[in-house]
């Protein structure tokens, strides 16, 4: 960001419209991450699950952010933290996106008893709380990461329906979908050939920053203790592992950072693809 | 659009029904023994008292059953007892809602002024390292896992520098005092105890600032790009034109003119922080209903759960429908259709 | 107190640690005033669950109900008994009747007489009202009050413990005069389904104690204060406040500060950052102990686990690294029988010896020396200050050396006892701490026997290999037995539960207690965990 700030505004220009620099800081942070997800061992020499030395001590230049109550390495735990935030965060878009895609198209595109139907379902979905709504379905199935998953899950994708929703009502009007409801089109066809396909900047835009989200909620999981099961490299249990040991304040910290900045890289990125595709709303 | 909030006013007691069914169903797929508040450990081998505990809570009866008699009671405004306090759900929450209010009406002024600021700052001085500054420190607020921040600011403020004191309301040597309104910095002020208000207000300086963080972020963002537009607009460039001071110009010109997007986006925004103080309230021992929640759904609390799921949801429902209709007040082209 | 649950509150889970810290501090409804009177401030996660004596199960319910209500006889801190309503007792040579004699002076906080009749009716509800404390009173046939200071009672069976049971503090005695005219507290067999007292009793106290109940706000504050008619010597202090505060550090952190005079429940690894003069620190053994556990009969087994992959799999436990990494050295004693330390029949047992190479034979002799894996499901909780996720990862470690996995699931305390009941736990921990002293209750809790909790626990229904029947018999010859020889047959019920390696009982965490060095008497009891009549506070 402090490159951002510094460079003159003429530089800028000349680059493409999308290399912004929110965009490519972002992406520098995602793609550390994604690095640290694929090979986590060329970042760390230790194991995340095996005693690494003495417990409980300080950030050395072995241990670069100390060991935990069961003297394992935090910097190798924090590396491989990733390889469970980042590919269920993932899935969670993804899934939350189809879910949410699908029933927000047939509300919009149907309307009528079904599409009241989902609607209010999505209305009282919303009407939870989030992190209370996701607490309750995770607790209901035990904890573990899949679950949480699919608690999250359950929250995400009336929201997508929402957002979908809104987008095949305004498309629907278009001229070119008239047409092809004229030219007797399937509805099936319609849809994912006519509408659909100008539904998806928002959705993509929505779902690059909610990868952060899912990080943080499923974090959140994690910390109140319904995510990762022990002995689980999770970000968010390592942050509660870090409250019974307060005083040992390196045990949450790598954890904590982590999550700020994959969180924050997702949001830069979220950020750059707005400004390319809706420029009006940031400038 | 009247027409719209009249139709969405109508549909809030079925909403209301919807949560309510909904939790039930949830309680019902909980692999949990519901009898771990009421049957101890040892006596659950026993066998006359575990059904005299089951006929006691209607824990005998079919979910249906339960149902029905629930929603009967609730009806009159009886949500049960708890497992866990023995006491009606009622007033449980009750006694706990002003803490929660409190917190969020301080994150909500923390989080609004600054957010406001902030986006008139980075609209005024766009590009500018001021517009960068004030877009970085609204994206942290919304990336920082909000339970690390607590945790981390504790320890610098509270254990380490003794500046602020730790969680809680209030000093544990105070004597609370006498609940009038349930705000603890307004209760200690009526009741006349300067030492006792300084006290409540220092520990809600941590959990609101934090709690306020979050949403300054997506306040300052609108208002930063409300601001842009309306600042191209003609009437802000005869104002300049007319020689209108530049403060003037901001707060008197533009700013009341965002005013329908800002409302709007605050009432969105006191609806999230409801609801978002759960994870604030557990870092920061806050006596609130998010915490009463979570002790509820440890020990499978079905009334507690249940009826915190019911509040919390009509909060969500009636301040999202205020804002709509503050928006329709706010904006007469609306109210015209 | 019960088992289980009221540590599964008091024992501030630290996965949710922030989150019960929710509840901490806090307090309403209190007026201002009475500046100079002596409070003693207690910081505790409390797990209240009533004030109704007969349907309490909590650790703080004990401490409430001992300062509350009195009951007949006590126990001073050496276990042995003292008198307190009860003047003097006998009991037959059968152990089957046993006579009290009222102490005349004794009365109530209303000033009114502690008669024969109260025993009766408090003893009565205990028994009819079906809850939590009454399973200890079902060894009670009648009770009776042939004048108003003399009670007589009938026990179903001999029973050498009965002293030690109504010492448990369940058996208190209720103003009955007062409790049915403004409770409408009910005694009688209906009491189960009638009686609807409680509400009454979780905001007013009709006991003979030497405190009265002032007010309680439920997630916040109990506060009782003295009893200016007790009629014997009157309490040190004016005012006891026990507030909540969920965790260990804020605790330590209050008692640093001068915020409150008693933390109860700091653990070891907190405890030493109190580094101030005005502070003690005292590690105590305790009578709390916490287990490993496994079902023969776990749905989830992948084969019959015998008597000698469960010896190999207990002494593959590192147990001193493992107390060293919960509590630390010397915060605590290893045991191997699940009584508690001192308690009848529970000490001179060896501790079994960490052996992995041993271990691996016994596998290998098995067949199963590539190594298996084990569903461990087990509560998320911190009890006695041990965090037992820490505890089942340290295991972990320990099983992987002879190929053993461990699968851990923490999980809530409600589903884990779903789990236990139902489909049984291969590989689990538990905890445990007395209602009374004596050992029946570990007896018939963990007999490995039918009609004990681990007769279903362990899944006798699928697999009952692993009862030891001959531990009832062994429980009758003890409750007819006086208390040397008892003590004797105690003993070898303890070698019996722990030779079958079904539960297999760690350690006994030390309690600490941590408090302001203007306060005295501080002492753990085995039915009480605080006797609050016995604490004073300097100036």
């Amino acid at each position: 960001m402090a490159m951002a700030i510094i460079r003159p505004k003429t530089m800028r220009r000349r680059l493409p419209s999308w290399v912004s620099p929110s965009f490519v800081i972002g992406g520098a942070v995602v793609l550390f991450w994604l690095f640290a997800t694929l090979f986590p061992h060329w970042l760390s020499a230790f194991s995340p699950l095996d005693l690494a030395g003495r417990r409980l001590q300080p950030p050395s230049p072995d241990h670069l952010l100390g060991t935990d109550a069961l003297g394992r390495d935090v910097f190798a735990r924090t590396v491989y933290g990733a390889r469970q935030s980042l590919p269920i965060a993932v899935l969670v878009v993804i899934s939350a996106v189809l879910i949410g895609t699908a029933a927000g198209a047939i509300a919009g595109y149907r309307g009528g008893f079904v599409g009241a139907a989902i609607m209010r379902l999505v209305d009282i979905t919303l009407s939870f709380p989030a992190i209370l709504l996701a607490m309750a379905v995770a607790a209901s199935l035990g904890p573990g990461l899949g679950n949480a998953a699919i608690a999250m899950v359950v929250v995400w994708w009336p929201i997508y329906a929402r957002l979908v929703r809104a987008q095949v009502l305004e498309v629907r009007e278009r001229e070119h979908v008239e047409a092809a409801v004229a030219a007797g089109a399937s509805d099936f066809r319609i849809l994912t050939k006519h509408i659909l396909p100008l539904c998806w900047t928002p959705v993509l835009i929505s779902a690059t920053m909610d990868l952060g989200q899912v990080i943080l909620l499923g974090a959140s999981l994690s910390f109140i203790g319904l995510g990762a099961r022990p002995p689980t490299p999770e970000w968010g249990a390592m942050i509660s592992d870090g409250t019974v040991y307060f005083y040992n304040w390196w045990i949450a910290f790598g954890a904590g950072m982590a999550i700020l900045t994959i969180v924050l890289g997702f949001n830069f990125i979220g950020d750059g693809l707005r400004d390319y595709f809706d420029p009006r709303s940031s400038k | 659009m009247l027409n719209y909030i009249m139709r969405r006013a109508v549909a809030m007691p079925f909403i209301l029904l919807g949560i309510v069914t909904l939790a039930f169903l949830l309680t019902t797929i909980t692999k949990g023994d519901p009898l771990t508040a009421i049957v101890s450990e040892r006596q659950m081998n026993n066998p006359e008292i575990v059904a005299a505990a089951k006929a006691r809570w209607g824990l005998d009866r079919s979910l249906p059953e339960r149902y029905v008699i629930y929603v009967a009671n609730l009806v009159t405004g009886d949500m049960g007892t708890s497992f866990v306090t023995r006491r009606p759900v009622s007033r449980d929450i009750a006694a706990r809602l002003p803490a929660t209010l409190e917190l969020v009406i301080a994150a909500m002024a923390i989080g609004s002024t600054t957010g406001i600021l902030l986006g008139l700052l980075a609209a005024y001085y766009r590009d500018s390292v001021i517009d960068q500054t004030a877009r970085l420190f609204s994206l942290f607020g919304s990336s920082v896992p909000i339970f690390w921040l607590g945790l981390a600011l504790l320890f610098v403020f509270s254990v380490h520098y003794h500046l602020l004191p730790g969680p809680g309301r209030l000093d544990a040597r105070l004597t609370p005092p006498p609940s009038l309104t349930g705000f603890m910095v307004v209760d200690t002020l009526l009741a006349g105890n300067p030492a006792a208000f300084k006290d409540a207000l220092l520990h809600l300086i941590l959990p609101s600032l934090v709690l306020g963080w979050t949403v300054a972020g997506s306040i300052s963002r609108i208002v930063r790009a409300n601001m842009l537009e309306i600042m191209e607009r003609e009437f802000i460039l005869t104002a300049r034109a007319k020689g209108a001071g530049e403060l003037r110009v901001v707060f008197r010109h533009a700013l009341r003119n965002i005013l329908v997007p800002v409302l709007t986006v605050l009432g969105y925004t006191f609806a999230y922080l409801i609801t978002g103080a759960v994870l604030t309230e557990a870092v920061f021992g806050w006596p609130g209903i998010g915490s009463y929640a979570v002790i509820a759904a440890r020990s499978l609390d079905f009334p507690a759960i249940i009826g915190v799921t019911i509040v919390g949801g009509m909060m969500f429902l009636i301040t999202n429908l205020l804002t709509d209709i503050a928006y329709v007040f706010a904006n007469p082209r609306v109210r015209l259709n | 107190m019960s088992v289980g649950i009221s540590g599964y509150f008091a024992g501030h889970g630290r996965r949710w640690k922030g989150l019960l810290a929710a509840t901490a501090f806090v307090a309403l409804t209190l007026s201002f005033g009475a500046a100079s009177a002596k409070t003693l401030v207690i910081a505790r996660d409390m797990d209240v669950n009533s004030l109704d004596i007969h349907r309490s199960w909590c650790e703080t319910c004990i401490i409430y109900n001992e300062a509350v209500y009195e009951g007949l006889l006590t126990l001073d801190a050496n276990n042995k008994f003292v008198p307190v309503i009860a003047e003097s007792w006998q009991a037959s040579d059968d152990l089957t009747t046993f006579t009290f004699k009222l102490n005349p002076k004794a009365t109530f906080s209303d000033g009114s007489k502690v008669e024969a009749k109260d025993v009766k009716w408090s003893w009565e509800r205990l028994k009819n009202i079906k809850s939590n404390g009454s399973g200890f009173a079902d060894t009670i046939d009648t009770v009776e009050s042939p004048d108003a200071e003399t009670v007589v009672v009938k026990t179903k069976g001999p029973n050498s413990e009965f002293l030690n049971i109504i010492s448990a503090t369940f058996f208190g005695i209720i103003n009955s005069d007062v409790a049915q005219a403004q409770g409408k507290a009910i005694a009688g067999t209906e009491a189960a389904q009638s009686d609807a007292s409680e509400g009454w009793f979780m905001a007013h106290s009709a006991g003979s104690g030497p405190f009265v109940f002032e007010s309680y706000e439920p997630g916040a504050e109990l506060r009782l204060k003295r009893n200016e008619k007790y009629w014997r010597e009157p309490a040190k202090v004016d005012e006891v406040v026990m507030r909540q505060v969920a965790d260990s550090v804020a605790q330590a952190q209050l008692l640093q500060s001068g915020q409150i005079d008693v933390a109860m429940q700091v653990d070891a690894e907190t405890a030493k950052t109190l580094t101030s003069p005005d502070v003690k620190v005292e590690s105590v053994p305790s009578f709390n102990f916490i287990y490993v556990a496994m079902a023969p009969g776990a749905v989830e087994n992948p084969f019959p686990m015998t008597p000698e992959i469960r010896e190999a799999i207990s002494i593959a436990i590192d147990r001193k690294a493992l107390r060293e990494f919960t509590v630390g050295e010397g915060n605590g004693e290893l045991i191997s029988v699940p009584f508690p330390l001192h308690f009848p029949g529970a000490d001179g047992h060896a501790i079994p010896e960490y052996n992995p190479e041993k271990a691996k034979e016994l596998l290998a002799k098995a067949g199963k020396g590539d190594g298996f894996t084990l569903s461990a499901t087990f509560p998320k909780l911190n009890v006695y200050g041990v965090d037992l996720s820490i505890m089942m990862q340290k295991i972990q470690q320990d099983l992987a050396k002879i190929n053993v996995t461990l699968d851990l699931k923490p999980v809530e305390m409600s589903a884990w006892r779903e789990k236990i009941s139902t489909d049984h736990i291969p590989f689990t921990v538990g905890y445990y701490s007395p209602d009374f002293y004596g050992t029946s209750q570990f007896v018939q809790t963990f007999g490995l026997a039918e009609g004990t909790l681990w007769f279903k626990r362990g899944g006798a229904e699928r697999d009952p290999s692993y009862l030891i029947p001959e531990n009832l018999t062994l429980m009758a010859q003890a409750l007819k037995s006086k208390p040397e020889e008892a003590e004797k047959v105690w003993f070898k019920i303890g070698e019996n539960i722990k030779n079958a390696n079904v539960v297999i009982p760690i350690m006994s965490p030390n309690l600490l207690l941590t408090y302001s060095s203007k306060v005295h008497g501080m002492r753990n009891s085995a039915i009480c965990i605080l006797p609050l009549y016995e604490v004073s506070l300097d100036d």
